[in-house]
């Protein structure tokens, strides 16, 4: 998997490396399906999202908010993205996942030390969530 | 004296400074209140950097604060105080926090640990039955009809006691603020944030909220322990919660806003996570009003978690100890409020850190108004909490603030790989503790270990003049989510 999770006293920092930024936000959802998964899953429900934002790093802090909310409100547990339109400034996506009970409670995406730089061929992005 | 890490001066027995030349974009001092020991702890994370950018705000006066119990948080450090002043200081969502009035309500209930005794396991049990514990939405929140939300953030608990007898008239006077802050406008709260908290109300939460059966071990201070009602041997409940998801999602659309309007008012930060604007704008009195209204439902969530712990008292120990049961008071540790200070009008960040306005202040109740304004510091599972009075020092040196708690020391991870949660439930068991907890894991986060020592960051304030210890309180029990 091409992200890992850094545990702090209070927040866990999110890394993505990826190779495209389309790869970034799937991973992104990857490891937050990880985080808020809650092992058993039932009748898939796929459900779409769609955000406009200043930039990459804000357009990624914003996906993983529609994530979290949608959780958390909805019981909608993310797998995996179906489909994913990525702009400059904006994103349009339809996401696999079930309804369940997430187990992890996310109080807030931040934008400490937010980031998506592209590194050569690889793109790093890191965001870290108040948990 | 021995110097504390390095570009920290001493200032006292226990105050360290960072001074405002420190860093070129520093507008104040940074300053800790701490010991040697726990300033050794401050100085291995980024709490001290993050106490510098918090420094940085525009129109921060005296200096930024930093309270024993602090650790590194994201943008604004956890334990951190900052007073900015109106028009052109600044007011940052971050400074106050996701769980917006996260705070703490202690109720006395008439009679002793001893004549508790075999019935505290029903009692813990009963509570753990009635409470909603949890992540996410939860079931069993006390559902709101029509503009009742709407009302609850207006007005915080007085309208649960207009309208559904939840709670006493002394609860609300027994509240800091009497569970309303002005200026409270629901129209400023999203839709979103609405959806989050809706059926949140009368939930405890998951992480560090928990509710707790204790027992008054030792009093310190008898006229003041006698004035609040306490009494050793007294059983007393420990209630910390907060806003729950309602809150998280009004700092979640403030810090956006803010963040996208720093440009327009020229605000340069080291940490966008510090996202703030002019007292003055537009943007700021959105987010006064949204703030204030997530805190009145955390006053409303807090009272209705005390009248779901008086039901339980009343089916265990019968209705009489349910009337006797007194709110000794409720005080927030994550709020911002405007607040006289030298004359002048600040807005006082408060992240993890506590009022603790001292005797005399027209802002404590008139029960004790010479005593000082009650100040609950939880302990972490297993150990002592401490139940102190604001002092003239907060005055003189902190903008009226205290310490909020033992402080993280350890990170969730960190606590899990040194103990299972099955393990620690025998050793709290072993010490007595009925512990009621749905999750090993949400248990073995919340370890005693991941905390720093409470008893030496009470003994900073008390040393520092902040606040007075009153009475320490031994756990019974603990339900938890």
């Amino acid at each position: 998997m091409a992200y890992r999770w850094v545990d702090h006293t209070a927040e866990l920092e999110l890394h993505v490396e990826a190779v495209t930024d389309e790869g970034v936000f799937e991973d992104a959802l990857r490891a937050l399906a990880e985080l808020v998964g809650e092992g058993h899953r039932r009748d898939h429900v796929d459900y779409d999202v769609s955000l406009v934002a200043a930039d990459r790093a804000t357009l990624l802090a914003g996906w993983l908010d529609e994530l979290v909310f949608r959780a958390e409100v909805e019981g909608l547990v993310p797998e995996a993205v179906e489909r994913l339109e990525l702009g400059d400034d904006r994103l349009a996506a339809t996401i696999r996942g079930h309804r369940g009970e997430p187990r992890h409670l996310v109080k807030g995406v931040t934008y400490h030390r937010l980031a998506f730089d592209r590194d050569g061929d690889r793109v790093h992005a890191c965001v870290v969530l108040d948990v | 004296m021995s110097d504390g890490p390095p570009g920290l001066r001493r200032v006292d027995d226990t105050c360290w400074e960072i001074p405002a030349g420190a860093r070129e974009d520093m507008r104040v001092p940074a300053r800790v209140f701490a010991d040697a020991e726990l300033l050794e702890q401050i100085a291995a994370d980024r709490s001290l950097e993050q106490l510098q950018n918090v420094a940085t705000l525009p129109g921060i006066r005296e200096a930024a604060l930093a309270m024993p119990d602090i650790h590194q948080g994201y943008g604004f450090l956890v334990g951190g105080v900052a007073a900015t002043e109106p028009p052109g200081g600044v007011i940052s969502p971050g400074g106050v926090g996701y769980d917006i009035n996260c705070g703490v309500r202690l109720l006395a209930l008439p009679l002793t640990a001893e004549e508790l005794g075999a019935r505290t396991e029903p009692l813990v049990h009963e509570i753990s039955r009635r409470v909603p514990v949890g992540t996410g939405r939860a079931h069993g929140g006390l559902r709101l009809g029509g503009g009742e939300l709407d009302r609850v953030l207006a007005h915080g608990p007085r309208i649960l006691l207009a309208e559904h007898g939840i709670g006493t008239a002394e609860d609300v006077a027994h509240t800091e603020s009497e569970g309303c802050l002005e200026g409270a406008d629901p129209a400023a709260v999203s839709e979103r944030a609405r959806a989050r908290g809706a059926d949140q109300l009368g939930t405890l939460g998951s992480g560090n909220h928990f509710l707790e059966v204790q027992r008054v071990a030792r009093i310190a201070d008898a006229a003041t322990a006698e004035a609040f009602g306490l009494r050793e041997g007294q059983v007393t409940v420990l209630i910390h919660s907060g806003s729950r998801g309602l809150g998280h999602q009004v700092c979640t659309d403030h810090v956006r806003r803010m963040d996208a309007a720093l440009r327009r008012h020229a605000i340069t930060l080291p940490d966008r996570q510090l996202a703030c604007a002019p007292l003055s704008s537009p943007e700021a009195r959105a987010y006064l009003a949204a703030m204030a209204a997530a805190a009145n439902f955390a006053w409303a969530n807090r009272a209705t978690l005390a009248h779901r712990v008086r039901q339980a008292v009343a089916q265990v120990l019968g209705r009489d100890a349910a009337g006797a049961t007194r709110q000794v008071y409720d005080v927030a540790h994550n709020v911002a409020k405007l607040e006289e200070h030298g004359g002048r009008t600040l807005c006082v960040h408060r992240k993890g850190a506590t009022r603790a306005f001292p005797p005399g202040s027209p802002d404590v109740p008139a029960a004790y108004r010479d005593a000082g304004q009650p100040v609950f510091i939880p302990g972490s599972m297993g150990t002592s909490s401490f139940v102190l009075a604001g002092r003239p020092g907060a005055m003189e040196r902190s903008f009226g603030t205290t310490c909020h708690g033992a402080g993280r020391r350890m990170s969730r991870t960190g606590a899990k790989r040194q103990i299972t949660g099955a393990e620690l439930r025998r050793q709290l068991t072993a010490q007595g503790i009925v512990v009621r907890c749905p999750s090993n894991a949400g248990l073995a986060e919340e370890a005693p270990f991941a905390y720093k020592d409470v008893e030496r960051v009470v003994a900073v304030v008390e040393r520092a003049g902040l606040a007075a210890r009153v009475a320490q309180l031994v756990p019974l029990g603990v339900v938890k989510g």
